[in-house]
């Protein structure tokens, strides 16, 4: 008979267990890490992509120090596998968060994968990409009678305000 | 005749004066041989140096009101904080660091004249909070004796900074399975004087240990012991066998990175406002 709970609490564990161990984890995550910084979108599992979030904000905000700092080339250069991403964070990826505190990544949900898993997809992209947006902005039809007459307005006002002044 | 009087009288209470006098020196070195054979010496004056500014001061946080990195609120270590600060204004807790002597007067009922000292090193400092602890070890009579003791305990009296220095590595739990010798604390030593400005002196003392097996694996990198002499007791190919539980990426992992400093700065701040009201 069972006199104690065998509880599968964590305790205040933040990191998931991925693959087959914590350097396999580590290894896994700088993949994908060097991966968002050379194409600054990406598409993986929702878990990963949540564990990847926290370390590219980490990885943005050690880069912001400058690469004079030893401690944040130290980092770039361990968690960028391909050396030749080092100077795109520096010089390009810094620059761009200068004004933002944090918040330097956004996560969206995808369909799930097409395989026989049917794995949680998530695409994750650093904000400021030059691709096109993941939520796409719903612009009006312009060629709406309402539309019309407002933009007719509008060009009126700004006429009468041009004469004005 | 009232002069006369007076007179007498004088003269009557300076002879018992004298008289009183005479027997007391008597009385009192009588006293002092059969007490002891010792001489005495007046107690030293305490030199409060005015001159030394507070700014030259070495600046200490005790590292058990720096709260740790969870998902409880706040509120609670800020709670804990003001009670520790209120019995801290009752009993002076000194700043000590693992590896330094101390002498403690903990209350016990069973104990001749209720309380009961022990003088050991600081092996380790544990918990956060008004559940902090610290650990001191002595070896009395050829025994290893570690007592565990609460800071902020009510049963506490005083706690002696017999010498503050520190040492290599924050825990010293390897003593146990170093030398007798490097454990064993005179319990009469006098307090060694230190400076309350400048840099605590470092003890880069490296112990010889016991033959293996050991408590625990020190020499194994997550330990990370500096104080140890490995080359007397472990071989070359031990010590390369024992890298192999090294974990080169820890020191990347950014998650397991916990700054403290602009916490500690604000935490002094506002314990030495406290301190001072």
């Amino acid at each position: 008979m069972r006199l104690t709970l065998r509880a599968l609490i964590s305790h205040g564990r933040v990191a998931r267990k991925m693959g087959l161990g914590p350097e396999s984890r580590i290894n896994m995550l700088r993949n994908l890490l060097t991966g968002l910084v050379r194409h600054e979108r990406i598409e993986t599992t929702t878990a990963r992509a949540d564990e990847v979030r926290f370390y590219a904000e980490k990885l943005v905000d050690y880069a912001k120090r400058g690469d004079t700092d030893e401690k944040a080339m130290k980092m770039a250069s361990f968690w960028l596998t391909e050396k030749d991403l080092v100077p795109k964070l520096f010089n390009v990826l810094a620059p761009r968060f200068e004004t933002h505190s944090k918040g330097y990544t956004r996560m969206a949900r995808l369909p799930n994968r097409e395989n026989l898993d049917r794995a949680k997809m998530a695409v994750l992209e650093y904000k400021g990409n030059p691709f096109p947006p993941l939520y796409p902005v719903k612009k009006d039809n312009e060629l709406t009678l309402i539309n019309q007459l407002l933009r007719g307005y509008r060009e009126d006002r700004a006429q009468q305000l041009a004469t004005k002044a | 005749m009232a002069a006369k009087g007076l007179d007498k009288c004088f003269f009557s209470l300076r002879l018992l004066r004298n008289l009183q006098l005479r027997n007391e020196r008597l009385v009192s070195t009588s006293a002092c041989r059969l007490v002891d054979d010792k001489f005495i010496p007046p107690s030293k004056p305490v030199i409060i140096d005015k001159t030394q500014s507070v700014a030259s001061l070495r600046k200490f946080l005790s590292p058990e009101f720096v709260p740790p990195r969870q998902r409880t609120n706040p509120l609670k270590f800020s709670i804990e904080r003001k009670d520790m600060i209120r019995r801290r204004k009752v009993l002076n807790i000194p700043e000590f660091y693992v590896g330094s002597i101390l002498a403690v007067s903990m209350a016990d009922p069973h104990a001749s004249g209720k309380a009961n000292r022990f003088v050991g090193i600081c092996i380790q400092r544990g918990g956060k909070g008004l559940g902090a602890t610290f650990v001191l070890r002595n070896i009395i009579n050829n025994q290893g004796v570690e007592i565990c003791y609460e800071l902020y305990s009510p049963r506490i009296q005083s706690v002696e900074v017999l010498k503050l220095e520190k040492r290599l590595d924050d825990n010293l739990m390897y003593l146990r399975d170093a030398l007798p010798e490097y454990s064993t604390v005179d319990p009469d030593m006098k307090p060694v004087p230190f400076s309350p400005t400048g840099e605590v002196p470092v003890n880069n003392i490296k112990v010889r240990m016991r033959p293996k097996p050991w408590s625990k694996r020190w020499e194994r990198p997550k330990f990370n012991i500096q104080g140890i002499r490995f080359d007397l007791c472990l071989t070359p190919e031990k010590m390369e066998h024992a890298q192999k539980w090294a974990e080169p990426w820890r020191e990347y992992d950014m998650l397991k990175e916990y700054d403290t400093s602009k916490l500690e700065e604000h935490l002094l701040d506002e314990f030495q406002q406290e301190m001072s009201k």
